[in-house]
């Protein structure tokens, strides 16, 4: 009798095992096709950092070469600037794997691309627009500096959607283990972060209010 | 995988083991949920109701015995322990009045309801004894439902369906669903004898097996659940009899019902404690009814606990971003903010929430009053969403209860 009995607590567990690995077999499915979606304007992304290399590589700039490759890098920023938004948010929700968190660390490399050819783009040509670099903790530990990084970035977004086209935004987490991001910062001897770099030149530390970024705008 | 994801994905599959349980348990013996024995022996039978300051409600606690339709019942021994209100008066003049009601008097107030129901259990002479809750109304067919149960050799104890008599205030409204829900599960645990207790309101017992077991364990302030952890680790069985109703007074306010529920854990861990011996020994009781209970326990303190750390953490970012936001005059908010993309965690939780609302529906559907009206939607969310959330907390004040020697009612 108690063996009969004792018998549904195993079919409960069999039937819990079922559901449970079926769940979760769903669930790495919903992210890995996330992932792909990632992936795949990853590959889209680089296709275009390739091409506004070769621009870039091109001897004799005149203005309309100019012109053609700041719009291109424009375009370029502003679109890794929305997958990165995107991105964000399916490493918040991603749970089962860390797939996403590698697909981050690509796209802090492709902006760290954008962040040099920028810098070569600034001297090449007279163009009329700031370069606006990020530098900010992957998850930081720090509950202070998690809310200073969430009021930074709305403070960079706010100035993204007024001044559009004039600004060239690359928010870039420096724990993302990229030797070529490391040197670049290494010269800025910074201890701490968030930094705001504005065109190379200018450096925020400390954020009180939008002013305060828009007065180094050109 | 993160830490906590890894404890959120223990939490569901946990819950997913119980739900799958209980929906097999149901499925395999939907039959014989309402099934009735037949008596076949005149068991005879007296029936103890302890009291203590319930002069409201005892009159019609002992009328509802004497309108008992089972004709076995010889006496109901009424144990007023020592009351300071007039109860005492009540008792005696319903003794004066009918021959089967004894009225009787501890020596000293002994401070709990078991102190009562030893004392009364000792003038009881009959082959089964039963012990009704002073705020407590058996129905007319109830008692005698429950009695053919006794010829199972192996059970030795059997439990009705209790249900909440006043549902006026929203407090006693929704422990209306949870004692409905408590009655379904219980008889679920029945069928695979693994009923934990057999509530004050009324428990009937074999009486030799009463005696030889010492009775009530003063020590204890769930005297109820823990006779029924010491029937069990014996080897006897316990028995339900859902067509056997009960109603009783349930708290009326937060304080008292939080005071009660305190008491209830309080002598949850005092059995715990008392039987750690059989875990995963002893049938039911070490394999499965003391695991369950430790379950419980740890997964709702470490819980709460767990919840606690998230919200605190949020809360203080929230209010550092706000701060912050307002005095470098950002928005404090913005839409993309507001993460709703779903995970494997949302669909567990959702289907979980689907299931549990489908079992607390099937539960009610199956422990309905006659008279009242179905439970509304509202109220049963604000049972699954608030109330059941309650539960870590008394829990936790338990413990702590507990630790601090809180051993008196």
């Amino acid at each position: 009798m108690f063996k009969n009995k004792k018998n549904v607590f195993w079919q409960a567990l069999i039937l819990t095992g079922v559901i449970f690995i079926f769940g979760l077999v769903l669930g790495m499915a919903f992210e890995s096709s996330r992932l792909s979606k990632i992936n795949e304007y990853y590959a889209i992304a680089e296709i275009s950092l390739m091409d506004i290399l070769a621009l870039n590589s091109m001897i004799g700039l005149d203005d309309a070469n100019c012109s053609i490759l700041f719009n291109s890098n424009i375009e370029f920023a502003d679109k890794i600037y929305e997958e990165a938004l995107l991105l964000e948010k399916y490493e918040e929700s991603g749970k089962m794997s860390d797939s996403i968190k590698l697909a981050h660390r690509k796209y802090d490399l492709l902006r760290t691309f954008l962040w040099i050819n920028t810098i070569k783009l600034k001297e090449k040509c007279q163009q009329n627009f700031s370069v606006i670099v990020y530098l900010y903790e992957y998850d930081p530990e720090e509950l202070t500096k998690k809310a200073t990084q969430i009021v930074w970035s709305r403070i960079l977004f706010q100035l993204k959607q007024e001044k559009g086209n004039e600004i060239i935004l690359i928010p870039i987490a420096i724990n993302s283990d990229i030797e070529s991001l490391d040197s670049l910062i290494e010269k800025y001897e910074f201890s701490d972060f968030p930094k705001i770099i504005i065109d190379n030149e200018y450096i925020i530390s400390e954020l009180s209010s939008i002013g305060e970024i828009k007065k180094h705008l050109n | 995988m993160e830490f906590l994801t890894v404890v959120y994905l223990v939490y569901i599959f946990i819950a997913l083991y119980f739900l799958s349980l209980f929906a097999l348990i149901y499925i395999q013996n939907k039959k014989n949920l309402f099934s009735q024995k037949e008596i076949t022996n005149e068991y005879s039978l007296d029936v103890v109701i302890p009291c203590y300051n319930k002069e409201k409600n005892i009159s019609k606690t002992i009328q509802f015995l004497l309108d008992s339709d089972y004709p076995y019942l010889k006496k109901i021994f009424v144990v007023d322990d020592c009351s300071t209100d007039n109860s005492w008066s009540i008792i005696k003049k319903f003794a004066r009045e009918n021959s089967r009601v004894i009225a009787l008097q501890t020596p000293k107030n002994t401070g709990k309801a078991s102190g009562a129901k030893n004392y009364g259990a000792k003038f009881a002479n009959s082959d089964l004894i039963g012990f009704v809750d002073a705020d407590s109304y058996p129905q007319k067919d109830a008692i005698r439902k429950m009695i053919g149960f006794f010829d199972d050799e192996k059970i030795v104890a059997v439990t009705p369906t209790i249900l909440v008599e006043k549902k006026e205030k929203f407090i006693e409204k929704l422990q209306s669903i949870e004692y409905k829900i408590i009655a379904f599960t219980r008889k679920l645990l029945g069928c695979v004898d693994a009923i934990y207790v057999t509530p004050g309101p009324l428990a009937i017992y074999k009486k030799k097996i009463f005696d030889e077991l010492g009775g009530f364990d003063e020590t204890n302030l769930t005297e109820d659940i823990e006779i029924t952890w010491h029937f069990i680790s014996k080897g006897y069985k316990v028995g339900m009899s859902t067509l056997s109703r009960v109603y009783t007074i349930a708290p009326d306010n937060f304080k008292e019902w939080f005071n009660q529920r305190v008491r209830w854990n309080v002598g949850g861990i005092q059995t715990i404690n008392k039987y750690k011996k059989t875990f995963f020994r002893k049938g039911m009781l070490g394999r499965f009814v003391l695991p369950f209970f430790v379950l419980s326990w740890f997964l709702g303190v470490f819980g709460l606990s767990v919840l606690f750390y998230r919200t605190f953490q949020k809360i203080i970012i929230r209010y550092l971003s706000t701060a912050y936001s307002i005095q470098a005059q950002t928005v404090i908010l913005t839409l993309r903010e507001i993460n709703l993309t779903p995970n494997v965690l949302i669909f567990f939780g959702t289907a979980l929430f689907i299931l549990s609302l489908s079992f607390t529906m099937l539960a009610l559907s199956y422990s309905r009053d006659g008279g009242s009206k179905k439970s509304g939607l509202f109220g049963i969310l604000i049972y699954m969403f608030i109330y059941l959330l309650l539960y870590p907390v008394l829990l936790v004040t338990s413990m702590y209860k507990f630790l601090r020697g809180k051993r008196s009612w």
